[in-house]
This record gives structure tokens, C-alpha cells and sequence, in this order.
């Protein structure tokens, strides 16, 4: 599936109404050497020329019914589904993720929408929550996400929403993306430690998932946000160079990816 | 004069009697002889719609009428002023980047009275409006901030203080984090005096270059120009919302008064900020001069009159071309409803398709909102009269100046009795009787889990305070946020507001004056540059003199403040380029809240990687203490702990203040600092205490203090709140840093060290203070506030 004739990798931001993280993921793409594009949900663009597509953050169609739903069913999302399934990279910040596991894309084992971003449970903060917390990156190169990250990997980032938990009445299901190694990133304190207690686990999320891929690592739905992470000057109380921070990887891990396997 | 084809109200004939009952009949707040003064002005009796269109320009809200006079006193003027507050914004240098300048565009408004009567809308809609004020200036929208004021939570009405902040803060929230701007900075105090009449006051940052700025007035040559409104549909929500909030709030009027409060909609509103981005960017590749308002108090005439006066036109506005969601609206409920989500632009007919299309088609607004849309209603006439249609007849026809110039009045003065006295307080017993009330260790835990000092984290963790990837320090981490200005600069934009309500009690004058001073400190000491100012005046009722007193010293405070602690390096005042007056804060039993001069300070960084935290960050640095200890208590937590008042509120040397603050940042420029912090409320124990812990609330250094510098009792070294600064340096740096303090006349006391013992020990030579584990200030600090709203 080369893109003949195309030198960096092109990626479609794409802005449904509400969303509201998408110039800063943008920019991101950019900053780690990828062109990328704001796409606006009623584009009538051939979306073919795109390696990747991210759905950003926000609060697309003001989560009416469920966040993510609407968007999840919107016409533009077949065609960006078509894309995800010939292999082109599909990332769900936030919102974004919420609309992933809405279509089912996510985790992705059958037809069905297997799993759900259910309201936080959290002690501190009912409903919408903004805090800085830490990941861990459990595998290396196991999906176009974590190409770049070593195992066990610590990251910090933060989170910023109010139905963040991942969720499944599926018995075996996490049983499952365990052993495919579809759970990228988990919820830990700032040594790496995972314990399935707030604050560590912010949102009680099952297992403190905090990220999922697909079994074929091109799609993954991600609730934290590595946009706001991605440079030092961004990280509370670090010292504020300009350097870049950990969770740009993710970004430098698409472009890899895309230039291992489709340029 | 011109003439309208609807029927006149006789005011000319009326008895007074009647006159006044058909004002009340029409929920029309014009006084007798304001009504009369209509007739006078436009040389004949108006028609409904002229009358309710007085009524609100000439409501205090609107008009500034009982403000104005005084508000002339205040600087407005210095160099780095790009746009002073005569627009809907104002707006400061940041500087130049790549020979552009670029300036940073501020606005301050309050919605305390729909806060008050629906605090999640009410709240909601201020965030809303302020966005609109700086957004319709031609800038990108980066930042928000909320200085807030409840009721006691644990006085007589507490439960619905606690419900009145809890909303607020939802509301706050549902909107800023729905629309995607970064709540950067707030402050919030509780008191009892806020019961009936909370407030809530809102600020907003923008960024753009000096060349692209819209004007909320007309362009050159703009006769025949389209007026376009865009947005929600019109209906009747928020009507008479000006004339609302220069009333006093009546507890069993509430009810009536819910419709004037609007509606908030952030989902259509982060849709159209996008749109009218794609606008600027257009108009900016044609070279198109437009004309911009945002549609608040007033909607629709307020906006069309303002850009058309203001540019010396007229208007011609047809209501039927307005797209509304209610069937048969009254024309003056069209003309003056407070519709939100709404901007009016002056456009020339050539690129008004480009404007309609980019709404309309590309963002889709109707699929957005139900008939939502852009939509030519009127044109920009020479003939400078202000003239609108309704189904086919003209409902108002009056020289536009007589429209947009307002009244005024000289309200009168009067210095009411002040009569407080300093308490003659027991000194705390040491360290060795912690279990006993009135120990050290229980007063510091005490005023470290006040509501009002106590950390906000929890209020904050509601904000989205990172959207936008630019911020770099977030409220609660250091005395100022700071975002960073645009990519690839290193400028960064510092945003703190301020304002003691005790002070304020004590004394209008010095609690405005320490208001200025603080918010400079609080910009200081992250090393930004104290740019410029902006004022929110909340009061009570001007009626009263003994209220408008201390609105007229608040004023006078920040002019002294703002002229006397100057720009750096410069004579110049630090210039107040935004703001806004809320009078009638008061009761239906006509108590009036605590003045409250809210002051948000802009400062500017050159180099945001210098920039630092309140945290302590290491352990073996040295703490140092700038600005002498006083006896000045008046207003203090530690006063309030103890049910005192006190008499002695900070006083401010504004010599000193000046050179304490540029002694800080040239520190902090120079990387000589680890931390710092302001020295307000709850003293020099609370900073310190603050340091330890960190805005997250994890700190694990403590500090080992000694107070044998001072020659105060140790309650009044540890918790008088006079003016300074506390900060942490490596030992190699003390000289260098006394080296600056020397150059602006001032010297630095050493305080302790910096210590991994996990302890907060403070002594005076041989006799022990105060010894608390880090994890008790801790359990202290972070309860206050939640325990508060629970």
C-alpha cells in the first residue's frame, strides 16, 4: 500500500463540531516532521491521501445520547473506517477515543461494539476531571503507537475528561487483549508502579487501561493526552526547557511506523 | 426629527402617577425624569420600542452612568497601550517577533446578578460573553480566568452558599471546557458578606498582531456596507439582561428575573469561534476592512448602533431579515434580546458572500444549532440617524449619537463611619501543647485549611487547564499561570487576579491599593513583567452615598497603585486597558457586599523557560524573606480565626513595592531563584507552608525556619500579611542576590534552610514554634476547600 511521490507522512486531524484539541494535536504531527491537515466532518476531500487520521479531544456534538456516539455514526467515519481497515493509522485521542470504542473499531475483536468509556468513578471530583497523572508503556513496537517507547516506559500526561473508564461486560475480553497485547498504555504512579487505586488509577478503569489498540496495532483509542505532554515546558513542575517530553513518542511513533511500512 | 409609523407613548401628557405605573407595567427601570429626558433629547414622545431601547442604554450596566466621571481618573495611556478600554477589549504590547508587533487583548466582566438567580447559566453565560469580547477583536482566544466570591459556607446561609459555588463552578466549567479555552487563573473567597450577592467575575486572553485588529466600529467608507448578525437565532431569553443587572436583587422577584438570564450554548459557540477564525483569515487574504461586535447587553441595537455611531454613521436595520426561534416577537424583544452565541460584522457587499458561505455552508451552522446561520439584516447609512423597520413599519427613528451617548450623573459622596478596632489577642502557646486549641501548631493548621486559603486543586481539577497545549504553569502551581504566547517564541503571558474583601472593609482605598500591588507581586513572582491591568469594580448601589464612597476610593486606590508602582523601566503607570463597573451588589435588605475591586495584572515573559514555581525543590537551599514583618493584621486570616476584624490593613510604601518587585524579577531572569512566592493571606507561615507543599499538594522538603529576625511577637512575624515575597535560593547565589536587592535599596532576610527531615519547624532562637509533619499541613490545606462546598 506505498503512496508514490509522497516524502512525509500526511496525517487528517479531523474536527467534528465540539471537538476542541485539534490545532495543538496538529501541530504535534508537524513538529515531528508528518504534514498534517485539519478535516472538517463534512469534507467532501478524497480521504485516500492520508497515511493517518487522528480524532482529537473535545466534546464532539456536545456528547448528546453518549460521548462519541454521533460522531461515531457520522458518514465520513465509513470512509475513514475503509482507510483503518487497508491499514492506514487511526488514532483516538480522548473524545476521539470515546468515538473509536463507539464504532466498534475498538478493541476490535468482532463486529460489535465490545466495550464501553463509562462515567469516572473518582472520590475527589464527580463528572469532569482534569489532572496530571502517569502512564506506562507496557510493550515495545507491538503497535504504530509504541514503536518508539521501551517496555515499561513512564510518561506523564494528563487526563481530561468525565467518562474516561474503560469498561466491558464481556467476561473474557480482557483476558483476551492481554494475551493479543492490545493494552498499550496502563494507568501508574510516577515510578511505575500500577495499583488499582485513585489517584493512580483516575478514572477506574478496568485493569488501568488507560490506552487500547486493535489486534493489527493500527487503530488505537488512547484517554489521556499526549498533545499537552509533548515538550518539557509543558509538564508541571519539571524544569521548564524546551526540550521534547516522552509523550511525543507517540506522535514520532506514527510517523515511524508510517515511514517503515507505507513510504 | 425623524418620524416612526407606530403609535407614541405620551409621556409629555402622563401625570406622573400614571407615568410611573406605566413604566412598571412595561418592566421598564427609567426613572420619571429620565423618561422625560427621551422626550428632550429626540425632540418629540418616543414610540415602545424607543423606550425600551433607552431603557437599557441608559441602565448603569449599559451607560456607566453613575461610574463614568470617576472611572476618567484612571491611566489608560502608556506606551506599550495598544488599544485602551474603549472597545470591547483592550489591548497591551507583548512585543515584537519577526518586526511584528503583537499585543495582548484582555477583557474583565462580572455576571454576579444571573449568578446569583441561576448559577450554572449565569456563570456559564459570563464565560461565554467574555470569549465573544476578545474574540471579536480579530484575536485567537487563549485563556480564561474566574475571581470568585460565596457566601460563608458555614454561616447562616451556607447551604446556599455551598449550592451557589458549586454551580458557579460546574458552570465555569461546562462552558470553558466545552468551547476549549484553558482556565488559566482565579481566585475565590468566601464570606458573609457575599450571602445574597455572590460574584462572579471573568476574564479573558487573547493574542493577535497590532495590523490585524477588528474594530467594534465601522471601516472607512462603509456607507452601504452590509450588517450581518451571526449566530443563534434570535428568541427572547436575556431580555432587558442590562437593565437586570443594575437592579438589586430582590429574593422574591427572583423568579421574574430568571428570563432575563441567558441561555448558554458552548457547543454551537466552539463551532462559531472556528468559523469566525476562518473569517479573519479571508478577509485577511483580501485585505478587507470589516467591523466587529460582539451582541451582549442590548443584542441586537446595542451592537448595530456602537459600530455605526462609533464611525460616525447610521443604520438601517429591517427585524424581519433577523433569524429567530420564537414566532411573534415584540420588535423592541427582536431589537434588545440578549440572544447569546451571537456577533454582529460590518461587511462590504463584495465579501459578504465569503462571509455567508463560510457560516452558512463550510461550518453548517443550521446543522449545528436549530436556524442558526449568518444573515444580512441591515446596511451602514450616511445619514447618521438610527432607523429600524418591523413588518413593514418604522418602530424607531432617532439620531444614532442619541442612542449610543448615554447620560451621566454625580452621584453623591459620603464617608460612612468606619469605627474598627485592633483586638488585643492572646499569644498562641508554643509547641510543646499541641493538643491544646490555642497552641502554634493548631492555629497554623487552622488558617492553612481556611476556605480561603486553603487549596483550590479541587475547584481547578473541574477546569480544563491544558486544552490548547500552551500552558505552562496552571493555576494553583505559582502565584501567577502562565500560557505561552504562540509557537515558536518564547514569550509567555502571566495572568493573576487579586482583591482582599477584608481589606476592602477595613479600608476601600488601601484594600484597592493592595489589590494592584498583590496581583503585580503574584505576576512577579513567576518572573513575568507586571504589563498592564484590568479592573472588575464590584459595588453596591450608587444611590446610596455612603456605597458610592467606597466605589469612588476604590478607583482612587487603583489610580495611585497603578500611576505609582510604575511599568519597568519607565516612569509610566502600569495602564488599566479593560474593565467593567457592577453596581447594586446588595441585598433586598440593602446590605452591600465588601467592595471589591477585583484587579487581573497581564504580565509579559520574555523567556517562559525561566519562569518558576511556589515548590520548594530541593533540599539544603537556603529560604529567604523580602519585605518587612508588620504589625498590620487588620483583614488577616489570623484575625478572622479569631473572629477579629482589626483596624491596620496592610499599607503599601509604593516605593518599596515597586523596587521589591523588580528586585524579584531581575532575580528570577538572572536563574538565582528555585522558588518564590507571594506573602498574602494567612502571612509568611502559610507561604512557607505553600512551598512545602507545592500546587499539587506532594511536596516531601520541609524548612527549618528561625524568626529571631523580627521584632514582633511570633504570631504577628508568622501571620501579619504585609506585602513580600519568600523565596528559596542555592547558597552560592547569595551574594549575587543581594547584589540586586542592593541595587534597588533593599536588603533580604535569611529565614532557615530548605530540609529532607519531612518537618515544618519554626523557632525563635531557643524557643520552639511550631513543628508539623509535612503530612498534617498537607491533610490541612487540601480539606479546607473541598469540606467547604461539600
Amino acid at each position: 500500500m506505498r503512496l508514490n511521490n509522497m516524502k512525509k507522512p500526511k496525517i487528517a486531524v479531523m474536527y467534528f463540531p465540539g471537538n476542541n484539541c485539534e490545532e495543538e494535536t496538529r501541530e504535534r504531527c508537524i513538529e515531528v516532521g508528518m504534514e498534517a491537515d485539519i478535516v472538517r466532518w463534512n469534507s467532501k476531500e478524497d480521504l485516500s491521501n492520508y497515511h493517518g487520521f487522528i480524532i482529537p479531544g473535545g466534546f464532539s456534538y456536545e456528547d448528546r445520547i453518549r460521548a462519541g456516539v454521533i460522531a461515531a455514526k457520522e458518514k465520513i467515519m465509513e470512509s475513514i473506517r475503509k482507510e483503518a481497515n487497508n491499514g492506514k493509522l487511526l488514532l483516538g485521542i480522548c473524545n476521539g477515543a470515546q468515538v473509536l470504542v463507539e464504532t466498534g473499531m475498538i478493541p476490535g475483536l468482532s463486529n460489535k461494539v465490545e466495550m464501553a468509556l463509562a462515567p469516572n468513578t473518582n472520590p475527589l471530583v464527580t463528572g469532569y476531571y482534569c489532572a496530571w497523572i502517569n502512564i506506562k508503556s507496557i510493550y515495545k513496537k507491538t503497535c504504530a503507537y509504541n514503536h518508539l517507547y521501551d517496555e515499561n516506559e513512564v510518561i506523564a500526561m494528563p487526563i481530561a475528561h468525565g467518562e474516561g473508564r474503560f469498561v466491558t461486560k464481556d467476561k473474557e475480553l480482557a483476558g483476551k487483549l492481554i494475551k493479543n497485547k492490545q493494552i498499550v498504555f496502563r494507568y501508574c504512579g510516577n515510578n511505575g508502579n500500577i495499583k488499582d487505586e485513585f489517584p493512580i488509577n483516575p478514572n477506574g478503569s478496568i485493569y488501568n487501561i488507560a490506552a487500547i489498540s486493535n489486534k493489527e496495532g493500527n487503530v488505537m483509542a488512547i484517554m489521556p493526552h499526549p498533545e499537552r505532554a509533548s515538550w518539557q515546558w509543558q509538564i508541571p513542575e519539571l524544569k521548564k526547557g524546551n526540550g521534547m517530553a516522552s509523550a511525543i513518542k507517540v506522535f514520532e511513533s506514527m510517523k515511524n511506523y508510517i515511514e517503515e511500512r507505507m513510504i | 426629527m425623524g418620524d416612526v409609523d407606530t403609535d407614541l407613548i405620551d409621556i409629555k401628557g402622563m401625570e406622573d402617577a400614571n407615568l410611573s405605573a406605566f413604566l412598571r407595567k412595561n418592566a421598564i427601570s427609567l426613572t420619571i425624569s429620565e423618561a422625560k429626558k427621551i422626550v428632550e433629547l429626540i425632540g418629540r414622545n418616543p414610540s415602545l420600542t424607543e423606550l425600551h431601547m433607552f431603557n437599557i442604554q441608559w441602565s448603569e450596566h449599559s451607560s456607566y452612568k453613575s461610574s463614568r466621571h470617576i472611572l476618567k481618573m484612571l491611566p489608560t495611556k502608556s506606551s506599550n497601550v495598544i488599544l485602551g478600554p474603549i472597545e470591547d477589549s483592550g489591548i497591551v504590547e507583548l512585543g515584537y517577533i519577526d518586526g511584528e508587533r503583537y499585543g495582548i487583548v484582555v477583557s474583565h466582566e462580572s455576571h454576579n446578578h444571573p449568578s446569583q438567580v441561576v448559577p450554572y447559566e449565569g456563570a456559564a453565560t459570563g464565560v461565554g460573553g467574555i470569549i465573544r469580547d476578545v474574540l471579536c477583536m480579530g484575536a485567537k482566544v487563549i485563556a480564561t480566568a474566574d475571581p470568585l466570591r460565596f457566601g460563608n459556607p458555614y454561616g447562616e446561609n451556607k447551604n446556599k452558599a455551598r449550592y451557589i459555588a458549586n454551580e458557579v463552578i460546574n458552570g465555569i466549567a461546562g462552558y470553558g471546557n466545552a468551547v476549549g479555552i484553558p482556565n488559566l487563573a482565579g481566585d475565590i473567597y468566601f464570606n458573609e458578606s457575599f450571602d445574597d450577592n455572590c460574584l462572579v467575575n471573568v476574564v479573558c486572553l487573547g493574542i493577535l498582531k497590532e495590523k490585524d485588529i477588528i474594530h467594534s466600529y465601522a471601516p472607512k467608507n462603509a456607507e452601504g456596507y452590509d450588517i450581518i448578525i451571526v449566530g443563534k437565532p434570535t428568541d427572547n431569553s436575556g431580555f432587558g439582561g442590562a437593565a437586570f443587572a443594575s437592579l438589586i436583587l430582590d429574593e422574591e422577584a427572583k423568579e421574574n428575573n430568571r428570563g432575563a438570564v441567558q441561555v448558554p450554548d458552548p457547543f454551537l459557540k466552539n463551532v462559531l469561534i472556528r468559523a469566525t477564525y476562518k473569517v479573519f483569515e479571508e478577509a485577511k487574504k483580501k485585505k478587507i476592512a470589516l467591523g466587529f461586535k460582539d451582541m451582549g447587553a442590548g443584542g441586537i441595537m446595542c451592537s448595530t448602533s456602537e459600530l455605526c455611531s462609533d464611525a460616525d454613521y447610521g443604520a438601517e436595520i429591517n427585524l424581519d431579515k433577523v433569524h429567530v426561534s420564537m414566532k411573534n416577537l415584540l420588535p423592541f424583544v427582536i431589537l434588545c434580546s440578549e440572544t447569546q452565541e451571537r456577533f454582529t460584522w460590518i461587511s462590504p457587499k463584495e465579501f459578504t458572500p465569503t462571509l455567508l458561505r463560510i457560516y452558512n455552508e463550510d461550518f453548517a451552522l443550521s446543522t449545528i444549532a436549530e436556524n442558526a446561520r449568518a444573515t444580512v439584516i441591515g446596511n451602514v447609512t450616511k445619514k447618521q440617524d438610527y432607523v429600524v423597520k418591523h413588518q413593514g413599519k418604522v418602530v424607531c427613528n432617532v439620531p444614532i449619537k442619541a442612542v449610543t451617548n448615554g447620560i451621566s450623573y454625580e452621584r453623591q459622596l459620603k464617608k460612612p463611619i468606619r469605627d474598627f478596632k485592633e483586638p488585643q489577642l492572646k499569644e498562641p502557646l508554643n509547641h510543646d501543647n499541641y493538643n491544646n486549641y490555642y497552641s502554634y501548631n493548631k492555629i497554623a493548621l487552622k488558617i492553612l485549611s481556611h476556605p480561603n486559603v486553603a487549596s483550590k486543586q479541587k475547584c481547578y481539577k473541574h477546569y480544563d487547564r491544558n486544552v490548547m497545549g500552551n500552558t505552562i504553569i496552571e493555576s494553583g502551581f505559582a502565584d501567577a499561570g502562565l500560557i505561552r504566547a504562540m509557537p515558536n517564541s518564547k514569550y509567555g503571558i502571566a495572568l493573576s487576579v487579586d482583591s482582599n474583601p477584608r481589606y476592602c472593609r477595613i479600608n476601600p482605598y488601601l484594600g484597592a491599593v493592595n489589590a494592584v500591588a498583590e496581583s503585580m507581586r503574584n505576576v512577579a513572582a513567576i518572573g513575568a513583567v507586571p504589563s498592564a491591568l484590568t479592573d472588575c469594580l464590584n459595588y453596591g448601589n450608587p444611590e446610596k452615598p455612603e456605597q458610592f464612597y467606597d466605589f469612588a476610593e476604590g478607583v482612587r486606590g487603583i489610580k495611585d497603585a497603578a500611576e505609582n508602582i510604575y511599568l519597568r523601566g519607565t516612569k509610566e503607570p502600569v495602564p488599566v486597558i479593560s474593565g467593567n463597573v457592577s453596581l447594586y451588589n446588595e441585598s433586598s435588605k440593602g446590605k452591600a457586599i465588601d467592595p471589591s475591586p477585583v484587579i487581573a495584572c497581564i504580565g509579559v515573559m520574555r523567556d517562559y523557560e525561566k519562569a518558576i514555581t511556589i515548590k520548594i525543590k530541593k533540599a539544603n537551599s537556603l529560604l529567604f524573606l523580602a519585605g518587612k514583618r508588620k504589625d498590620e493584621l487588620g483583614g488577616s486570616i489570623y484575625y478572622e480565626i479569631n473572629k477579629e476584624l482589626g483596624k491596620n490593613a496592610p499599607l503599601i510604601d509604593f516605593e518599596e513595592q515597586r523596587n521589591i518587585i523588580y528586585a524579584v524579577i531581575e532575580c528570577i531572569e538572572n536563574g538565582l531563584l528555585l522558588s518564590c512566592h507571594d506573602i498574602s493571606d494567612g502571612g509568611l507561615l502559610t507561604a512557607i507552608a505553600e512551598m512545602i507543599l507545592g500546587g499539587n499538594a506532594d511536596g516531601i522538603i520541609g524548612a527549618e525556619i528561625d524568626l529571631c529576625f523580627s521584632n514582633l511577637r511570633d504570631d504577628k512575624t508568622l501571620f501579619s500579611e504585609s506585602p513580600g515575597f519568600v523565596f528559596e535560593a542555592e547558597e552560592k547565589n547569595t551574594g549575587k542576590i543581594k547584589a540586586v536587592f542592593k541595587k534597588y535599596n533593599l536588603e533580604i532576610t535569611s529565614l532557615g534552610i530548605t530540609s529532607a527531615n519531612g518537618f515544618l519547624l519554626i523557632k525563635n532562637k531557643d524557643k520552639k514554634i511550631i513543628d508539623l509533619p509535612i503530612n498534617k499541613l498537607r491533610e490541612a490545606w487540601t480539606s479546607g476547600f473541598p469540606d467547604a462546598i461539600k
